[in-house]
């Protein structure tokens, strides 16, 4: 069964253009991120979608059936609020069954499937508690716990994890990715945060300025990055993108020089990640000079800030590679950028060049 | 130690006037009016029963609880829903109507009788407690509406699209998710609203004449030609007072909260 964006728009009163004929289809059972930065429209999809925000126009699909004017109790979706937005004069057990004490549950089930649920978060414990009384990873639970428990066709996450701190957002985070494989539920999770994204989706969707700019698996996000803007999101840290323009068979940029043979003369972006560079300890064929600028120690891994004339670019390798620690900035580095590592991004669109 | 004498000052400065009305009411003709204070004084029970069952004030005392009842009831039915929608939507004009219910309560009371009463006499609902009950509703709308909005406010807009997910409809969503969450509030606006209508003696004065009296507007009946049975006024006054003392116990950790927090914030 698919979900689909068709063509949807969203202007709010302010003026604010969220969405921008944003088109999107994935198929029930899938794990989708929708990624990007602040204001580039993903929680209004997300809103959109769970039928808390009209669309201005366009149409929202699921299995072929139009549901754009439902109201959100009829999609078969639940929610998981940034802030758990549990109810705080509930205990934890009457917050998990509201759901299907509201959708007419038979009673004798409701309590079995309360108990179930629970569980399946280790929560069964804090069942006589109020919300008040959680801290913010149980909550955290509790919230998931009333959006599953009624087994929803697709249980939307806005944000959920940005609320926890770092050591629980990354346990939460694999255990999202557990319930996802017990349960097949289709999960849509709204995330800025590109780690969260790449670790938990089976397929990312990249917006930016209320469109759809990518829509693939982390692995294809990762190497083949549709455009420049993608690129420069997914990676931490970011692509090097140098801009230059290719004649000749040869890319030339301020401060460097490439052999790149069977290409159409054209103004480009030249990427590499940082981790696709390789650094040789002296002079090889192939390979460009650099000055080392700044060394930084992210265990186990080393980024290298190194220049040559105006260009900069950061090299991520090895922290235990040979030779490493004798290098002090100022030293002179040889990076070897690998053909087969190369991105091209059109200068003016930004688009990927096949 | 100055808090505490600052504590006695104002207690004793609070609670004088009160006791002496409890000890008036206890008091015979002659020791009420005595001339130089009597503290100490054979109690006399004489002056509950004459004024509540021989003079008939305890239908008032019916009439009251009627009137400041259905008025709260009304003003919480109409101002609750009101409340919430300006704590929650956007929609053109909507401080100016948001402050324009305050400006109802701007008016001296005294400049809108003469108009209400002779819109109550046009409709013939003079001497009725539906009048009474209308007029305090008009002030008692406005002091709800404004109360309310702020605790609706202090609600995460969350929780009523969680509602929403859940199930409810939008109905559904303020009935049963947020009406019990904006219950504390309630229940201090209702109580406020309540106390208000309770004490009013204008309109009601105005309004009604005979059966449908509260019991303010009778006290002055007890102010007569031969002089002022004191004692009496004194029973009718304490009765007056006992629904506000147990309302304000009953509600004073919310009342607080409400009269500071959930009206400022709106």
């Amino acid at each position: 069964m698919a979900v689909a964006f068709r063509n949807v728009t969203k202007v709010f009163p302010d003026g604010t253009v969220a969405l921008d004929g944003f088109e999107l289809t994935f198929e029930t059972g899938e794990f989708v991120v929708l990624l990007g930065p602040s204001g580039s429209g993903k929680t209004t999809a997300c809103r959109i979608l769970a039928g808390l925000e009209p669309a201005t126009s366009g149409r929202i699909e699921v299995g072929g059936r139009d549901i754009t004017d439902l109201p959100p109790r009829e999609r078969g979706m639940s929610m998981v609020f940034q802030n758990y937005a549990l109810y705080a004069h509930k205990s934890v057990y009457d917050n998990i069954a509201y759901p299907l004490r509201v959708r007419g549950v038979p009673k004798q089930e409701i309590d079995g499937r309360v108990r179930d649920t629970a569980r399946l978060l280790q929560i069964d414990e804090l069942m006589g508690r109020r919300p008040g009384q959680l801290s913010g990873g149980q909550a955290q639970r509790v919230a998931v716990a009333r959006a599953l428990v009624w087994q929803p066709d697709i249980c939307l996450m806005d944000e959920p994890l940005s609320n926890l701190d770092a050591i629980l957002r990354l346990q939460t985070r694999t255990e999202l990715k557990r319930l996802h494989a017990e349960l097949k539920t289709t999960f849509v999770f709204v995330t800025h945060d590109q780690e969260e994204a790449m670790t938990l989706g089976t397929r990312i969707a990249v917006l930016k300025d209320g469109s759809l700019v990518q829509f693939d698996t982390p692995r294809e996000i990762y190497h083949r990055p549709a455009s420049r803007f993608v690129a420069e999101f997914i990676g931490r840290p970011a692509m090097n993108v140098i801009d230059g323009a290719i004649a000749g068979g040869r890319f030339r940029a301020d401060g460097l020089e490439l052999a790149l043979p069977g290409r159409a003369d054209q103004a480009v972006g030249l990427g590499i990640r940082p981790e696709h560079i390789l650094l040789h300890g002296r002079p090889k064929e192939g390979a460009q000079a650099f000055r080392l600028d700044v060394k930084e120690l992210v265990e186990p891994d080393m980024l290298l800030f190194v220049r040559r004339g105006a260009l900069a670019l950061v090299v991520r390798t090895k922290a235990d590679l040979a030779g490493l620690d004798a290098l002090e900035p100022g030293a002179e580095v040889h990076l070897e950028l690998p053909g087969e590592r190369l991105h091209l991004f059109d200068a003016a669109s930004g688009l990927r060049q096949p | 130690m100055v808090a505490l004498a600052t504590l006695v000052v104002v207690l004793v400065i609070a609670l004088t006037p009160y006791l002496w009305l409890l000890m008036t009411s206890f008091k015979t003709r002659l020791d009420a009016l005595a001339d130089a204070p009597v503290w100490l004084f054979t109690p006399t029970l004489e002056h509950y029963p004459m004024v509540f069952l021989d003079k008939g004030y305890l239908p008032m005392v019916g009439n009251s609880l009627i009137v400041a009842g259905v008025s709260t009831a009304l003003s919480l039915a109409i101002g609750v829903p009101a409340a919430y929608v300006f704590a929650r939507h956007d929609f053109a004009g909507k401080e100016d109507l948001f402050f324009f219910f305050l400006t109802t309560r701007m008016a001296p009371p005294i400049s809108v009788v003469v108009p209400m009463f002779l819109f109550f006499g046009y409709v013939g609902l003079i001497d009725t407690r539906t009048s009474v009950i209308l007029a305090h509703s008009t002030f008692n709308l406005s002091l709800v509406v404004w109360m309310m909005r702020g605790f609706f406010a202090d609600i995460p807009r969350e929780i009523d699209e969680a509602a929403q997910m859940d199930g409810h409809t939008r109905a559904g969503m303020f009935l049963r998710v947020l009406l019990p969450l904006a219950a504390p509030g309630m229940a201090a606006t209702a109580v406020l609203c309540f106390i208000l209508s309770w004490n009013e003696f204008l309109y009601a004065l105005i309004l009604v004449a005979f059966e449908s009296r509260t019991l303010t507007v009778g006290i002055p009946g007890l102010v007569t030609p031969h002089g002022t049975l004191w004692g009496q006024v004194a029973a009718v006054a304490v009765v007056a007072t006992l629904p506000i003392i147990v309302f304000t116990f009953l509600v004073q950790r919310h009342l607080v909260r409400g009269l500071t927090f959930g009206a400022v914030k709106g």
